[in-house]
Parts: C-alpha cells; structure tokens; sequence
C-alpha cells in the first residue's frame, strides 16, 4: 500500500475541516454580517410594530447592519391591529413588499397555513444559527417558534405579564400589624387570586383615595390576556379536547369572569376604561400598590430609561427604589403576544432578509437590542437575564430580571389556533359586555357558542388538530 | 366673408363644405367617461364575482358557491344589528342636524359686524378628519382626566365618574353627540346659503299682510330652500349610512358590539376576518338597500324631475 496516494486526500481533508472550523467559530452575528455583506447595496423592507417599538431599527439596529454590510432596511411601520392585515394582504396580492416581518406568535399558524412565510429550517442550518436558537429562554423558545416542526420565526420579545407591587407599602409595619389582625395572615404579595381580593381589598380600604390596592388594564383587547391566563391558572380548558366544544363557559370562566368584574370595586374609579397608558399612569404615580403589565412597567417604574426624548411621555417616576417584582397571583404568567422575527414567502430578497433576522435574535445583537431604554424589546435569551450590563442598569435590575426568567421558565401561551383572531374577537366583547354590566354566565355561554360556530365553519377535525397540537406544547396549559 | 352655415333638419348648424362630426362631442367625454366606469363599475363588477367565490383567510376558492354568502345575510344577527345601529344614529343624529343647521343659519342671516369670522370658525368641526375628532373627543370624555366629567361635576357639585365610552347608556349618546357637533355646521352652511336666496319681496310682502314667522316659514321659506334642503338630507343621510370613523375611535364597536354599525362590522369581516367573498356579499346587499332608499327620496321629494 503506497500511503502516499492518501497524503494529498489527508491534507485537503484537514483544510477542509480547518476551514469549516474558523468559519463556525465565528458567532451567529458576525457569520450574518460576513455573508450579507455579497448584498450590499440591496434595501430590505421589514414591518415592524409602529410606535417605540420601531425606533430600535430606525434608530439602531437598521443603520448598524447598513454601516456592516452595506444593505439599506426599510422600517414600515404598523400599528399591532392592523399587521395580520397588512402582512396577509401582501401575501394573497403577490405584492411582495415586505422581505421580514414580525410576527406574533398566536398568528403563526394562520400565517404558516396560508403560506405567507418563509421556512427557516434551510436557513438556520445554511448559516449555522441552531446553536444559537437553542440558548433562547424555553417558554419562547420551543413554544413561539414552529409550527408543525418547522421553523417559522424566531422569538424577539420576551414578553410577558409580570406583577409589580410597591415594596414600601407591603412593608410597612402598621399595615402588616393591622392585616394580620383582620385576617390571621401575613401581608405579602399575592401568589394566589383569593389572596390577591383580600390584600387588594385591604389596602384600598387603608390607602384611598390617595392609593387603591390594585388597577389592571381593562380595555378588551389587553384584558382579553388576563382572562386567558386566569381562566387556565384556575383549572380551565379552552376546548373538550375531543369535541372541540368550547368549554370556557365552564364554572371555572364565571367564577373568572365574576372575580375579575367585582375587583373594580377595589379599584380607581373608572378603572373600566384603564389601557396600557392609563394603568401606567396611575402605578407610576403611586395611585396604587400593584399591577400587571408586560416588562417595560418594571423599567420604567424604575425610571430606566424614561430621560430619553421618546419616552417624554411616560408620567415620572415617583415610586422609583419602591417596586418589587412577581410573577402574578397563579405563578403562571400569560406570555402575552410577544413578537417573532420572520421571512416573507414571497420576498425576493429571502436571504438577505434572512441574514437580518439572524443578525437582529443574535447572542450578541438582541443583548444589546433589549438593553435600549427606548425601545421595547423585552429580554428572551437565557443570557439576557444574568447579563452583568443588564444587571447593573439600576439598583433593582437584578430582582426584575429574576422575576422575568422566572416568568419565561412558566408563562402561558397564548391561544393559537386557525383563525385566532377571531376566537379572540369573541373573548375582547366577552370584557366588553362585562363591564357593560352583563351576566358573566351569559357573556360566557354566548362567547361558547360562537366560538363553537367558529370552529364549526373552520372545520372541527382541522382546527381539532391545530389545538391538540398547541395544548400538547410545555407552555399551552399550567402543570397542576 | 359671410358665414355660409346652413343647418340640418335637427337644428344643427354645419359650416359650408364641411360635414358636421357629431360624435365629436362623445369623443371629448369619452376618456373621462372610460375612467369613472373603470374605476366605479369595474371594482363593482368584481365584487359581485367574489360575492358568490368562497374566498376565506384559508381558503382561495374561487369556483361558484351558488347564493351560500348571500344566504348566510339573513341568517347573521350581527348583521341585521349593525343596521339597526346605523338605522338608530340616523334618525337621531339627522333631524337634530337639520334643525340646529337651520336656526344657526337664521341666527346668521342678517348681516351682523364680525358674522364672517364666526361662520368661519363655526364650520371648523366639519374640517377635521373624522377619526382625530373622535380621538379628541375620546379624550375629552376621559373619566379621569377629560374635561366633560369635570364641568358636569362643577355644575352637580361633585365627580361625576361617567364612562361615556363603556356604559351602555352614555354610549350613544357620546356618539350622538359628536356626530352632531362635527357635522352640524355642513348643514348650517348649506341652510344659510339657502335662506339668502329666498326672494325677499315675498317676506316682505308676507310681514306687510301680517303673516306669522311659522305661516311664512311653512309657505315661503321652506318650498323655497326644498330642493337645497332635500340634498343636503340626503348627503349626511349617506354619511350617518357610512359612519364608521367617530364609532371606531370612541368605541371600537363596543360595548360589545352595542355600536358596531355596517362600515364597522363590514371593516371588521374583511379586512381583519378576511371573510372576503362573505363582505362582498354584504356590501351588495348595503348597495340594494341604499339604491331603494336614494330613489325612493328622490322620486319623493322630487329632486330629479
């Protein structure tokens, strides 16, 4: 045997692996960057939500990734109501405008059966970014990125419904000596929803009018969550996994949909008509001692953030070194829409695009990406929460980022299914009736049956399938 | 040189060795005409096809489904409700409209110092964009920090929390209210140029026989601002038919769907439900309804004779 006949086999194999070495010891960003950088001079168009949102590739991200690779990112700014629309109008008109999107993940299925986005899978081995999507929070990770074991999107936004409460009030000694006197127990945060009425009861009675024990936001399209969170934390199914009955009207939905009607008793008045801005307001301003909100309330109670121009209109501050931060009352937080970054099956700029995504979810892009003050990019990736630049943002950081990987270890999905929008369509009138004042064993059996005739005209077996494949995920249903 | 026209049997007058081009005539109209039946009938046309296809957010059908969408109309309650909404604003929203447009327009008949700049700034409501007057207004009825609770708590001496956008009762109203604030002045203008054309002779020649404001207005004004009047009607008719942008901003449809008139729930079908071919479905019906209507009040009121 001539050895030597290998030789020339041996080296041009160990060049071959030097190469492919060096190339996957570069992160996932640089890759992007390296590869995207044969596009220069493309512009890539990606919809974004409008508002605060869209300043980080306004302002960050998109003149970055043109000043390292050249390419042009058109921001198209939509407001949250109006992107399903607009990304599915694209889509059937073959318009193809849009290169990346952002997505929310209840909508994936709607989209991925349509056909409007792109599969990733090729992608993400193409350019070496499974590593990297592995080390994305579990919650988000394996329960906002497929659908059918295909890669749709990548989770961008680690949001998710947290409880934030004023640490002064619960520790104040006279209220604690008074609580437990009344009640026999300790005045603590909530960790159950009958512990939540008595202390949020309590405090109003102490505190108002300058303070109520508790507001939520109660507009339907917010509320809508909190039911959906609730009605699980408390034992409901949505459907009779079999039937694909609707069973929200169960005993479990009134006792929810009572409860959540007769705590605004305990809170400010007109609290009915409380949004995203009208609930921050009355926290920040020390008009009550807890909520629940996604994570930009937590840095901004904090007073992270809120000198930068754009946030001029968050009220200040006044409870600043005063917030504690929970999961709320169930231990199991709704994931609450959250965003997933995704390619247009009709862009014909697909690797481009591409490319940006992966730069954006990036280890070491969407670090910094979620650090901005001004946008509202919540953090996602196991890295973000034990971050040393993160942890040092303000004196409390360190419990916020506990309280949010906590949240992202035992959040609650959304409902997705074929046609969400319109299952939750029925949920935003169920709040709506609500506090129009109707029956909650009304509202609910007039919610189930339309939803009933929802599925019925989608088709019971198709959706069927579709639910049994999102409530056998990790995040669908609490483990009880 | 003398004009040597001559004229054809019909009256038409055609130059000396020229032969008259008729359909001259036809030809300058034709591109403008060629455009609006592009625009108009063609989107129309369109629509019909789709109103019997089976086009869904899942499904691209396009083969005929029969009369299934058209069917389905009389069997969705939303549907009917939404008009009776539209119905309800209508005829409140209207006749209000009417008569306040028509005393503002007497108050500002005589030629009084400064009355230009006040019907100027009378007319602003009708300026605005529909939807930022009602998210201004949403926020002037804020319970919290709108001004409306506020100068009814200074009349009632103390808060008066009302939920104008929540509470079924105060829902309409608020509604109501706002539609009749914008777009009274279109009537007002509208009226007032009416009244100013009213031959005052008759007035005058009324006033000398002793007839009363009501007998004068019954006899002399009114038939003569009718025709004015019956189009102005019939526009903010059309325009309280489509009321979509106010609702949407104060209430979203809600509480519910308490507000949800027929742009609403057609807005809502379409284009976030993508129940495509089932909207055109419910836009043709909408269409019949209104074409009844329009001829019906026009054939009454003898607009077009």
């Amino acid at each position: 045997m001539h050895f030597s006949k290998f030789i020339p086999l041996a080296v041009a194999s160990a060049m071959a692996f030097g190469a492919a070495a060096s190339a996957w010891a570069e992160s996932a960003a640089e890759r992007a960057v390296n590869e995207a950088k044969k596009y220069a001079g493309t512009t890539i168009t990606i919809v974004w939500e409008a508002g605060l949102q869209s300043l980080d590739p306004l302002n960050f991200s998109g003149p970055k990734w043109k000043e390292l690779t050249g390419i042009d990112v058109k921001v198209v700014e939509v407001s949250t109501a109006e992107m399903f629309t607009k990304i599915m109008q694209d889509y059937r008109s073959g318009a193809s405008a849009y290169d990346a999107l952002n997505v929310i993940p209840a909508w994936m299925p709607d989209l991925a059966q349509a056909g409007a986005l792109e599969v990733l899978d090729p992608y993400v081995d193409k350019y070496g970014f499974r590593d990297e999507l592995q080390n994305i929070a579990p919650t988000y990770r394996d329960n906002q990125m497929m659908v059918d074991g295909k890669i749709y999107g990548f989770p961008d936004d680690g949001d998710v419904f947290l409880m934030y409460y004023r640490k002064d009030i619960f520790g104040d000694a006279n209220l604690q000596a008074e609580y437990k006197a009344q009640t026999g127990n300790d005045l603590k945060v909530p960790t159950t929803w009958a512990d939540f009425d008595s202390v949020g009861q309590f405090l109003t009675d102490k505190l108002a009018p300058n303070t109520y024990g508790a507001a939520f936001f109660r507009q339907p399209p917010y509320t809508m969550y909190m039911f959906q969170e609730r009605f699980r934390v408390e034992g409901g199914k949505f459907f009779d996994a079999d039937t694909m009955k609707a069973t929200i009207n169960s005993d479990i939905g009134v006792q929810v949909l009572t409860a959540m009607r007769d705590e605004n008793k305990f809170m400010p008045p007109g609290v009915e008509t409380f949004g995203f801005v009208e609930n921050l307001a009355a926290f920040l301003q020390g008009q009550t001692a807890m909520t629940i909100s996604w994570p930009p309330y937590g840095r901004w109670a904090a007073g992270y953030g809120t000198d930068e121009a754009v946030l001029s209109w968050v009220p200040k501050s006044t409870i600043a070194g005063k917030v504690g931060y929970a999961l709320p009352p169930g231990g199991h937080p709704e994931l609450a829409a959250g965003f997933a970054l995704s390619v247009s099956s009709t862009s014909k700029n697909k690797d481009a695009a591409y490319l940006f995504i992966q730069w954006l979810n990036s280890e070491d892009v969407s670090l910094q990406r979620v650090q901005l003050p001004y946008a509202l990019r919540d953090p996602f990736r196991n890295s973000h929460f034990t971050s040393p630049e993160y942890l040092a943002k303000w004196p409390d950081a360190g419990a916020y980022l506990a309280a949010l990987q906590e949240g992202s270890k035992t959040g609650l999905l959304d409902l997705s299914l074929l046609q969400t929008d319109k299952y939750e369509e029925v949920l935003r009138q169920a709040i709506s009736k609500l506090w129009a004042g109707d029956d909650p064993k009304a509202i609910l059996d007039t919610a189930a049956a339309e939803w009933d005739a929802i599925t019925a005209k989608i088709g019971v077996d198709k959706q069927k399938a579709v639910y049994g494949s999102w409530a056998a995920k990790s995040g669908a249903y609490p483990k009880m | 040189m003398t004009d040597t026209a001559t004229f054809d049997g019909n009256g038409h007058r055609a130059l000396a060795g020229r032969q008259p081009d008729w359909s001259f005539r036809y030809w300058i109209i034709a591109p403008a005409i060629l455009l609006m039946l592009a625009i108009g009938l063609f989107p129309l046309i369109y629509a019909l096809i789709v109103s019997f296809q089976g086009l869904t957010m899942l499904d691209n059908d396009t083969s005929f489904q029969g009369f299934a969408n058209y069917a389905q109309l009389f069997k969705d309650l939303r549907l009917w409700q939404s008009l009776a909404h539209t119905l309800l604003i209508t005829v409140i929203a209207l006749p209000v409209e009417l008569v306040l447009g028509l005393a503002m327009a007497y108050l500002f008949l005589e030629r009084l110092p400064g009355r230009q700049l006040f019907v100027s700034l009378l007319v602003m409501p009708c300026v605005i964009s529909p939807i930022v007057a009602g998210a201004t207004w949403r926020l002037m009825f804020d319970n919290r920090y709108g001004p409306i609770n506020q100068i009814l708590g200074w009349f009632a001496g103390h808060p008066v929390p009302a939920l104008w956008t929540v509470n079924p009762k105060l829902v309409y109203p608020a509604i109501v209210f706002c539609e009749i604030w914008q777009w009274t002045p279109f009537m007002f203008l509208i009226l007032l140029a009416a009244l100013s054309n009213v031959d005052k002779s008759q007035l005058e020649a009324a006033e000398i026989d002793g007839a009363g404001f009501w007998r004068v207005f019954r006899r002399i004004v009114l038939p003569a601002i009718w025709p004015v009047m019956a189009v102005a009607l019939l526009i903010r008719g059309l325009d309280l038919v489509r009321i979509f942008d106010i609702i949407w901003a104060l209430t979203s449809g809600g509480p519910g769907t308490m507000t949800e008139t027929i742009s609403i729930y057609t807005y809502v079908q379409g284009f976030r439900q993508f129940e495509v071919s089932y909207t055109a479905a419910m836009a043709f019906l909408v269409i019949v309804i209104l074409t009844v209507i329009v001829i019906a009040v026009i054939r009454r009121t003898g607009l077009v004779k």
